[in-house]
């Protein structure tokens, strides 16, 4: 008697609030942290490929993981010049670290940026081989 | 006295000696002797010097100009052959030429009436001459001397006469002597032949005892009585010997006297003097003895000193010779003939001093005398006059040969006017000297007036030129003489002498052309003789106008400044500063002493290499240091730096390859970020420079390139 009752299968309201928990966080995710979302489907940009030939890359969009090395250079209309070292180095740890000039637009004024600091950037391929950061967020 | 004869013996044989050599000469030996000359000196040219300092170069230069010059001026002169230039080139016979040339005939009633009084006495002394005859002669004489043209002959002959004459007083006058004495010496024989005998009424009877004593006593007497006869005949056969020695030394010495005076005035070309003398020494000395036995015979009695040497006397009879020796010094015949400069002084002397001596120079001969000194001069005296006894036998050879001479003249001076008629004016000219050597005080020269003379003069300059444009070693000018010859004298035959003026200036332009292929070679020891050659045989060669400026850069490319300075150039030129930087010390030296318009430039390039050279150098010395420590990179970087700069220092461009391979990591991101900045891909660049510094950070490279790409992205960076 007892073992008819357990197969019966899951109760509705344990449904619903499987239903109502998914529904929630799918909003808190869409409207706090919906940039982790696109930083994941990002490619990563090849630091030898760009070395190589940076123009053919120009136009596209890469993620690269970094950390903020020096400032360069900061022009009131165009933006604060990084280098920034990237994290993720395939070549191993013999290899010369690669360092990769960012430019940080002033859109992305407000963003606190410092030589040490962790982040994920997005950035674009931009003429004379420049990388714009169009996002950044420390992982 | 005795000087003055010793003078005068002199004079007169070695003038006849001069003849007597002149007699001798062979025709030959100028041309030979010249193509001696041009081969020796040419060889010792062709041979080589070991002469190399510039002042032996000159010395070279020098002495073959001079070989040159002396070639030339023989092979020119020698070119004619024709006595009349070989005549005209003895200075004194030209000169004495001339001025017969331009004197007016003697026409003067002075000069008629000396001419009539010679004339007079040639016929008064004719054979067979009265004494009445000789004596209208011998007043004759003093009268003739009174012309200035006779040069008071007449007198000396009239005094010669004179002091014959006086011997011939005194020679009878021992004469008569002796025979007086003659006389004296029988009557003394015959009263010694008396003295000599016994006397027997004297005699008395002595017995058998006494005979020996009386014959004694008789003895004694017989001698006492004979003694005073001896005596007196012993002194008079004395005195008949002494006068006759005297008769003798008196009549040779008047015959000596006199035959020495009459072969003086045959070789002073006095020849009507010479028949005079001869006709008046034969109306003295009337034993018809006409031989020059006297002469000889004192000629013989003449020492000779052997060890003093002979004073020799030397003459040219060769025309060419006379020709060639007379350019060389213009001093006579002992310049030409000696072998030693005091030949050549003596000779010019007896020239000045003696009348002999000149009137033979005139005929184209040369005179003089080597070796002299007093005892040489006696040597030459003795030696003279023995040769003159031996050539002449007897008078009558002389007056012979005057009146041979005399005629010739005669027969020269109608030649003359007749080729003068037919304008043959060389021959006419040759004809004229001729006659003058010969007869120059004879009537029919002296009568040739000064409008018969004028066209020969005037050919006379010309040769005068001609001889002096070849001694000067001008071809233009002897060229242009002979030209100017050639228009005057139709007959004068120019081909020779223009062909070997052609050949000279071709030697000239030989000379040169062998400069300038010494100079190709870089010898300028060949360079400086050849050149020197070439001038000296033909002073206005064009070639050697062209070639003058070519001759001045060689000659001084052989200063070692001048050579440091053309070699500095040359080395800045080809950008071999290290060449340059090898040698600065010389380089400097060399252009702090140039004193060119190029001075400044050069001492600006200088500077440069200078600069360039320790920038470089203190570039690779510090590159070095770091690279001891283990610092590749920064060495590299220090070297790439200066490499910039310097790029084409190849010992700095080695270094640099060598320190590449040391730290190719980071060379090769400078290089790309290089790359990429020319090509304005500044992102990349930026990229690669920010690479490089990452592997060395020290890099000035790195900071440099990022700093100026990042300026160029944004212009407006702070």
């Amino acid at each position: 008697m007892s073992r008819q009752k357990k197969s019966k299968g899951f109760p509705v309201w344990l449904i619903v609030l499987v239903v109502l928990l998914a529904g929630g966080g799918a909003f808190i995710g869409i409207h706090q942290g919906g940039g982790d979302a696109s930083l994941r489907t990002t490619e990563e940009l090849d630091p030898q490929v760009y070395y190589n030939n940076a123009n053919s890359l120009r136009g596209n969009t890469y993620k690269i993981d970094v950390e903020i090395g020096s400032a360069l250079g900061n022009s009131p209309t165009k933006g604060r010049l990084f280098s920034v070292v990237l994290k993720k180095d395939s070549k191993g740890a013999n290899s010369a670290p690669e360092i990769l000039p960012v430019l940080v637009p002033p859109a992305l004024g407000g963003l606190t940026i410092q030589k040490g600091q962790h982040y994920v950037m997005k950035v674009k391929v931009i003429e004379n081989g420049l990388l714009k950061v169009e996002e950044a967020t420390k992982p | 006295m005795k000087n003055f004869l010793l003078i005068r013996f002199l004079c007169l044989f070695g003038c006849f000696a001069s003849v007597l050599n002149l007699c001798a000469q062979q025709q030959d030996g100028a041309p030979s002797d010249n193509a001696n000359t041009l081969h020796e000196s040419g060889q010792q040219y062709k041979q080589g010097n070991p002469l190399t300092s510039a002042a032996d170069n000159t010395i070279i230069g020098r002495n073959g100009m001079g070989a040159s010059n002396l070639a030339l001026q023989k092979s020119i002169l020698n070119s004619k052959i024709n006595t009349f230039i070989a005549f005209f080139n003895n200075p004194l016979a030209g000169t004495q030429f001339e001025q017969f040339l331009n004197a007016p005939a003697e026409t003067s009633e002075a000069a008629a009436a000396y001419r009539n009084n010679i004339s007079k006495i040639m016929e008064l002394l004719a054979p067979p001459a009265s004494k009445a005859n000789q004596d209208a002669a011998y007043a004759l004489l003093t009268k003739a001397s009174e012309f200035e043209s006779d040069a008071n002959i007449c007198t000396t002959i009239h005094d010669a006469v004179y002091a014959a004459a006086n011997g011939r007083v005194e020679i009878a006058r021992l004469t008569e002597l002796n025979e007086q004495l003659e006389k004296q010496r029988k009557i003394a024989e015959y009263n010694n032949l008396i003295a000599s005998r016994d006397r027997p009424l004297q005699q008395t009877s002595t017995d058998k005892n006494d005979v020996a004593n009386n014959n004694a006593n008789q003895q004694l007497e017989r001698q006492a009585r004979m003694e005073p006869t001896k005596r007196e005949l012993a002194s008079v056969g004395q005195t008949i010997e002494h006068n006759k020695m005297q008769i003798a030394t008196a009549e040779g010495q008047a015959k000596f006297q006199f035959q020495a005076l009459i072969l003086q005035l045959f070789v002073q070309r006095r020849y009507q003097h010479v028949i005079i003398a001869n006709r008046f020494y034969r109306a003295l000395f009337d034993d018809g003895d006409q031989s020059l036995a006297s002469f000889q015979q004192m000629a013989d009695k003449l020492g000779y000193n052997k060890a003093a040497g002979q004073a020799k006397l030397v003459a040219e009879g060769n025309p060419n010779v006379a020709g060639a020796v007379g350019s060389g010094g213009g001093h006579g015949a002992g310049a030409s003939t000696g072998s030693n400069g005091n030949g050549a002084s003596v000779g010019n002397n007896n020239y000045d001093g003696g009348s002999d001596g000149s009137a033979f120079s005139l005929s184209g001969m040369q005179f003089g005398v080597q070796n002299v000194s007093v005892e040489s001069l006696m040597n030459a005296v003795s030696s003279g006059m023995k040769t003159a006894s031996r050539t002449f036998k007897s008078l009558s050879q002389l007056d012979g040969i005057a009146n041979e001479i005399i005629r010739d003249v005669n027969e020269g001076v109608k030649s003359y006017k007749f080729l003068l008629s037919q304008n043959e004016i060389e021959a006419a000219t040759a004809q004229l000297v001729s006659v003058w050597s010969k007869g120059q005080y004879l009537p029919s020269v002296q009568l040739l007036t000064q409008e018969e003379k004028r066209k020969s003069l005037k050919f006379a300059q010309l040769v005068n030129k001609l001889i002096s444009s070849g001694q000067s070693g001008n071809i233009d000018t002897l060229a242009s003489a002979v030209t100017e010859m050639k228009k005057e004298a139709v007959d004068f035959d120019d081909t020779e002498i223009l062909s070997n003026i052609q050949a000279v200036k071709l030697g000239s332009s030989m000379h040169i052309a062998q400069a300038r292929v010494a100079a190709a070679k870089g010898d300028l020891q060949t360079v400086q003789t050849e050149i020197t050659r070439a001038a000296g045989i033909w002073p206005n060669n064009p070639e050697l106008q062209t070639f003058s400026s070519d001759m001045t850069k060689v000659s001084q490319e052989a200063d070692p400044m001048v050579h440091a300075r053309t070699e500095f150039d040359q080395l800045y030129e080809q950008k071999s500063y290290r060449q340059i930087f090898q040698g600065i010390d010389k380089y400097a030296v060399a252009v702090g002493t140039d004193t060119s318009s190029n001075s400044a430039v050069r001492l600006n390039n200088l500077n440069l290499v200078k600069k360039r050279m320790q920038d470089i150098e203190t570039s690779i010395m510090r590159s070095q240091e770091i690279a001891r420590r283990g610092d590749y990179a920064g060495a590299w970087e220090g070297l790439e730096i200066t490499f910039a700069q310097y790029p084409d220092d190849q010992k700095l461009g080695q270094l640099r390859a060598d320190l590449t391979t040391q730290s190719p990591d980071f060379v090769h991101d400078i290089r790309e970020a290089k790359s990429y900045e020319e090509k304005r891909e500044y992102g990349s660049a930026l990229a690669w420079y920010l690479r490089s510094q990452s592997r060395y950070p020290m890099s000035d490279l790195s900071k440099q390139g990022i700093e100026r790409v990042v300026k160029l992205l944004f212009p407006d960076a702070t």
